[in-house]
């Protein structure tokens, strides 16, 4: 995979004394910084450029965030849930994935940032931590960023592992597209931290996930970490379907079962390609040969367009016979679909939010087996 | 159709201007073609996007042109066959291209309708899926306006459960193909 470089980096008077403005300056010793008062939010900017979402990604922007880090995920309106919390340590991606929902979601406020306040992320987590030992918490860094994409420029999973590690009751999952684990490489895990991967086909990713690793450098990160004792995960979302697709996805399946010990895996999760009326509006503008436009999505209740249901249990219900083959008692969850879906998948969907995310804690049973 | 001619058109009807910029950046024999469906049919700008959506999204993946698909002989056929007034024309056209759009699932809605004939129901009791296929769940709706009605469907309802197109009709809901 190659390493993003950003042309330039803009740096929010007040950051320069920030850990991630000392590794940025440390591991970007060619590329431009400046400084600047305030960095412009520029909401409802609707400026000349053709493609603003993909300019954004080129310049990376260090600032202070000035909202709260800790956050429930907002899941999917009458969807099944799965009690997680998200983290955002930064805003935006440098990859840029065909369907990536950041297209609509960061429209107006799309520049590439990372948060410089680690201290103040650490101390809001620590508060909510403490205050309820009873909890246990599953948190993502993934929901608006890729959790590892910057690492090496950022250092910004470093300065957060030591605090997470030592943690009883929660799991930090590190959602990536890319192989940028050789930091992670250097810490004792201890069992709180799970390294997960979206995956899909090396033909998907040729055709719609620009920028990110390949199948098999994704593949070789994941027997990397866990081999350093980090226990794994991995997203198969967004499914794709074409003609041909289970033949793929099979092989895929396969393929990461020959290579990882399934017993070292946290969960696996599906979900199908998910968009939205407006997010096609903006593939149509970005990727307007991208074959995703024409899958057979219909508008589902919650506002987002899914294969039609038939077709999708069908999908879920063939990986999850692939994948029980290799890994007969693996976690399996769905993403944001239906009690019925769930039904029609596993017999079986969970009662409420809390249950599923109860059975995700380390040595839980899953009802769902 | 000239540029013009879609242009006086987008105006007429009062198009947001993204939906003129989106018909006229189409190649002109594309352009062309759904400007004398519209015009003959008075489409809004609802169908219009619906439509467009749909052609964009066949040619795409079929790699033909919205010319080839629009000018097929079904599409034709409807949109000059003399028995139907301008709506139901309008309502047929969107059908037969929503089933271009989407086979598959035009596939299944066919097949789980025909099950449902196949069940034989009284008149009076009604089977529906949802829009889509989406939720899984089959609708049975009925009403009665005595105790002695009520049972004589009840008991209409039982026997055709018992026919095996019924669990077929859930299985398709669940994915499971019927070939």
């Amino acid at each position: 995979m190659k390493l993003f470089q950003p042309e330039e980096v803009i740096v929010e008077n007040g950051s320069g004394t920030s850990p991630i403005y000392r590794n940025l300056r440390r591991n970007l010793p060619n590329v431009p910084f400046r400084f600047v008062d305030e960095v412009a939010r520029r909401n409802g900017d609707r400026s000349s450029i053709v493609d603003r979402f993909g300019a954004a990604k080129r310049k990376l922007y260090l600032a202070k965030h000035k909202g709260e880090f800790f956050k429930k995920c907002p899941g999917s309106d009458g969807q099944v849930c799965c009690n997680y919390f998200v983290i955002n340590f930064a805003s935006n991606c440098p990859m840029d994935c065909s369907y990536c929902y950041l297209q609509e979601y960061l429209a107006d406020n799309s520049d590439l940032t990372v948060f410089s306040n680690v201290c103040d992320l650490i101390d809001e987590a620590d508060r909510v931590l403490k205050k309820h030992r009873n909890m246990f918490f599953r948190v993502g860094t993934g929901e608006i960023t890729d959790s590892l994409a910057l690492e090496p420029l950022t250092g910004m999973v470093g300065e957060l592992m030591p605090y997470f590690v030592e943690q009883p009751n929660v799991l930090l999952e590190l959602k990536t597209k890319s192989d940028c684990v050789d930091s992670l490489l250097d810490f004792d895990p201890k069992g709180r931290v799970v390294v997960a991967w979206s995956m899909n086909p090396q033909r998907v990713i040729d055709w719609d996930e620009a920028d990110t690793a390949s199948f098999s450098e994704r593949l070789n990160a994941a027997r990397r970490c866990q081999a350093a004792g980090y226990r794994l995960g991995f997203h198969f979302d967004p499914m794709i379907e074409y003609p041909g697709w289970e033949k793929d996805y099979q092989a895929m399946i396969e393929e990461v079962f020959a290579t990882i010990d399934w017993k070292g895996l946290s969960w696996l999760s599906l979900g199908v390609l998910r968009n939205t009326p407006g997010l096609k509006r903006a593939m149509r503008e970005r990727f307007p040969r991208t074959q995703l436009l024409t899958g057979e999505q219909v508008l589902c209740p919650d506002g987002k367009l899914r294969y039609f249901q038939p077709l999708r249990v069908e999908m879920y219900r063939k990986m999850v016979g692939w994948i029980r083959r290799a890994a007969p008692t693996v976690k399996i969850y769905l993403c944001m679909e239906s009690k019925e879906v769930w039904q029609q998948v596993f017999g079986y969907a969970p009662a409420c939010e809390k249950e599923l995310g109860n059975e995700m804690a380390p040595g839980a049973e899953s009802a769902w087996l | 159709m000239s540029e013009q001619e879609i242009r006086d058109y987008s105006t007429a009807k009062g198009f947001h201007p993204q939906t003129l910029e989106r018909w006229l950046s189409w190649q002109p024999d594309d352009a062309g073609a759904l400007a004398r469906l519209a015009f003959a049919l008075k489409v809004s700008e609802n169908h219009l996007r619906d439509l467009m959506d749909w052609l964009e999204e066949i040619s795409l993946r079929e790699g033909q042109s919205i010319h080839a698909i629009l000018t097929s002989k079904a599409i034709d056929d409807s949109a000059t066959d003399p028995r139907l007034g301008r709506a139901d024309r309008l309502k047929r056209i969107k059908e037969q291209i929503r089933r271009l759009r989407f086979p598959r699932l035009a596939e299944a809605e066919d097949t789980i309708r025909a099950k449902i004939q196949e069940l034989k129901l009284h008149p009076e009791i009604r089977v529906s899926v949802p829009p889509g296929l989406e939720g899984g769940q089959l609708r049975v709706e009925f009403a009665a306006a005595s105790h002695a009605e009520l049972k004589q469907l009840a008991t209409k309802l039982t026997e055709a459960m018992d026919k095996a197109s019924m669990p077929e009709i859930f299985n398709l809901l669940a994915g499971h193909s019927s070939k």
